[in-house]
């Protein structure tokens, strides 16, 4: 399997202390940590395998985009979805949270400015403030992102997806109106690509899928487009082989570790939207 | 307090640096986890099934959690015996930590063929037979039926002069049969155990998390009470060397298998949990053997289980 893979020699295992938890609208709670190691080394696309719990029930660590950076501290948006997301939004300052990484290939930077399309919809904002910070840096001048969700009070806060960056454009639309325009976030994703445009996007599977089709059939296809995947995870490291999602062509690629960021050509669309939704209910 | 002598001699030739060792499909060939811990510092490591032929595996999700541990279904991935032998071989003789292959198969004369290959390659310190994959058709029938296994490994051990151990499947009406069967047909050492057959239903859509029959296999802390048990019941069956393995997190632990009848243990699921665990087991049980002022760790184990059950008393059973 093709592809860069992520760089284990930068990963590291750190015990780290919650400094701040806040809530944002509609149950995205975005969780900061004192994680020098993290913080220093994470790069846009990346994540880390966290741990708030002792004990053996919830078991494994739960993977989750490094959002934002920030001398020592590192930041995550997460939601409750199951056991282990429930105890890491109940966290509270000063309560420990064990981070091993950076983790997973994180996404691909141009050495020069190109424009940026972000794709995000509902929680797959999560890695983006990171990225847009990036290009920023990289002398991007035109970076948009295309913030979808259901409904007005889970869209990610476009102040957040900035941070400072005023000149970068934040385009929302809601699947009921309540804000932004009405519609799919996909849809609008034809409008904002050119074939100077490298286009970012992480969320739903069905979601991705659908720009993923956008893409291939516009006239000026972008110079390249990356989604970034979930999976679930044994390890996070590329060790325990239980990450697999379908590669196009056939065969597997490991999210962990030739993930989760990938080229929209190398994921088998129909494979991955015929996969069992991953909560149990 | 003099430190302790931790080696331990599993015969034919292989001596294990201290006790504690990664278990099969927790650290892949060694490759990824190097990076992350001093793995040298163990006393093996035990690699992903290797099988004649390349295998892409199951199609996903192959692994979910459980309360206590969790299923996987990888379905043996892994790039064949031919790649294990001649790149990843010669990587392993740089390495202070002694290799042992794990070989699966699905027949009598894959096992045999995987062997040639692997006994042309340097590096190896030894083999696992794994005759208890439950995630291959036909995985288990070798670990299920004593004939059968005997069969297999006395082939197998006509082939090679390197330590041969057999891992043995828990799902078994009588593990012991199975590993006399073993030892008899010339196996140096037994690792037990592979892990249970499970399943989680996932209520939403009113079918298993994973697919296909939809069961996996179960490994972490919840096995660790039935893999005590099978431990030592395979250790009141066999003189060879008995490897434990099943719910391992920490040296308290690994110390229980060792009074079980374990000579030897592998950390496994540990590892997803926390990279380190296996080293932390090592030092753990490193400061426990010197606490006690004990000079070879076998001191540790105290008095020798019970042959048979006392009279009076009824073998374990549910009720
Ligand atoms: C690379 C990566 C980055 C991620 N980043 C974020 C993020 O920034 N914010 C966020 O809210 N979520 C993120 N997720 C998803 C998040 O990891 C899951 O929602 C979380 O593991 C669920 O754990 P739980 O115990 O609450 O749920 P449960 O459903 O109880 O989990 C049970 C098991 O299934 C696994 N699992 C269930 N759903 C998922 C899923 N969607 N992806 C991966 N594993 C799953 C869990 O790890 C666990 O082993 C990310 C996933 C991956 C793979
Ligand atoms: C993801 C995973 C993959 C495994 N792959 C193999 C394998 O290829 N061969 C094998 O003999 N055992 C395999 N095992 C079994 C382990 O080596 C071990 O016997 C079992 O997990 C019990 O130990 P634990 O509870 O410490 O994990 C695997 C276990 C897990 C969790
Ligand atoms: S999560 Fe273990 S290999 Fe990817």
């Amino acid at each position: 399997m093709s592809g860069p893979v992520s760089d284990l020699g930068r990963a590291r295992d750190e015990s780290g202390e919650v400094v701040a938890v806040e809530g944002l609208d509609g149950g995205m709670v975005e969780i900061t940590a004192r994680l020098p190691h993290l913080a220093a080394t994470a790069r846009p696309g990346e994540f880390a395998q966290l741990r708030a719990w002792g004990g053996v029930d919830p078991l494994l660590r739960r993977p989750f985009s490094v959002a934002w950076t920030a001398g020592e501290l590192c930041s995550f948006v997460l939601e409750a979805v199951g056991a282990g997301t429930r105890l890491l939004v109940g966290l509270r300052p000063g309560d420990p949270l064990q981070a091993l990484g950076p983790l997973g290939n994180g996404f691909p930077l141009d050495p020069v400015p190109v424009r940026a399309v972000i794709v995000s919809g509902g929680l797959g904002c999560a890695p983006f403030p990171l990225l847009v910070r990036e290009l920023r840096r990289r002398g991007c001048a035109d970076v948009i992102v295309l913030s979808g969700a259901a409904t007005a009070s889970r869209l990610y806060p476009a102040a957040r997806f900035r941070r400072g960056e005023d000149s970068v454009r934040v385009v929302e639309t809601t699947d009921d109106g309540s804000r932004g325009r009405r519609g799919l976030v996909t849809e609008l994703v034809a409008d904002a690509c050119d074939e100077t445009a490298a286009v970012y996007a992480c969320g739903p599977n069905p979601m991705l899928a659908a720009v993923a089709r956008t893409l291939q059939r516009l006239a000026r296809p972008p110079r390249r487009a990356h989604v970034s995947l979930e999976a679930p995870m044994g390890c996070g490291f590329g060790t325990c082989l239980g990450c697999a999602l379908p590669a196009s062509g056939g065969g597997w690629f490991l999210c962990c570790r030739q993930g989760p960021v990938r080229e929209v050509s190398e994921v088998d669309w129909p494979g991955l939207l015929a996969l069992p939704p991953a909560h149990v209910a | 307090m003099t430190a302790p002598d931790l080696r331990v001699d599993l015969g034919r030739g292989l001596i294990l640096p201290n006790p504690v060792g990664l278990a099969s499909g927790t650290a892949g060939y060694g490759f990824e986890l190097r990076q992350l811990i001093d793995v040298d510092r163990l006393g093996a490591l035990f690699t992903k099934g290797t099988t004649l032929h390349p295998r892409d595996g199951n199609p996903p999700p192959r692994v979910a959690e459980v309360r206590g541990g969790m299923l996987n279904a990888i379905g043996l991935q892994n790039p064949g015996v031919e790649h294990v032998a001649s790149a990843y071989a010669p990587e392993f003789s740089r390495w202070g930590v002694p290799v042992v292959v794990n070989v699966a198969g699905g027949n009598v004369e894959d096992y045999l063929q995987c062997l040639d290959r692997l006994e042309r390659a340097e590096g190896l310190a030894g083999y696992e037979l794994n005759i208890s994959c439950p995630n291959i058709a036909n995985g288990l029938d070798f670990g299920r039926d004593p004939a059968a296994a005997g069969r297999l490994v006395a082939a197998a051990r006509s082939r090679t002069g390197r330590h041969l151990m057999v891992k043995l499947s828990p799902n078994v009406t009588d593990i012991a049969a199975v590993a006399r069967a073993v030892e008899e047909a010339g196996a140096d050492s037994v690792s037990a155990v592979n892990t249970y057959v499970g399943m989680k239903i996932h209520r939403g859509i009113r079918a298993p998390v994973l697919p296909g029959r939809g069961t996996g296999g179960l490994s972490g802390p919840v096995i660790k009470t039935l893999a005590l048990a099978a431990v030592a019941e395979v250790r009141r069956a066999v003189r060879i060397p008995v490897v434990g393995v099943g719910g391992i997190m920490d040296a308290g632990d690994a110390l229980e298998f060792l009074i079980a009848g374990a000579d030897a243990i592998q950390v496994g699921t540990a590892t997803f949990v926390n990279p380190t665990a296996s080293l932390e087991v090592l030092d753990g049980l490193t400061e426990i053997a010197t606490r006690a002022g004990v000079r070879r760790l076998r001191e540790l184990r105290g008095p020798a289980l019970p042959a048979m059950p006392p009279a009076g008393i009824e073998p374990a059973s549910t009720g």
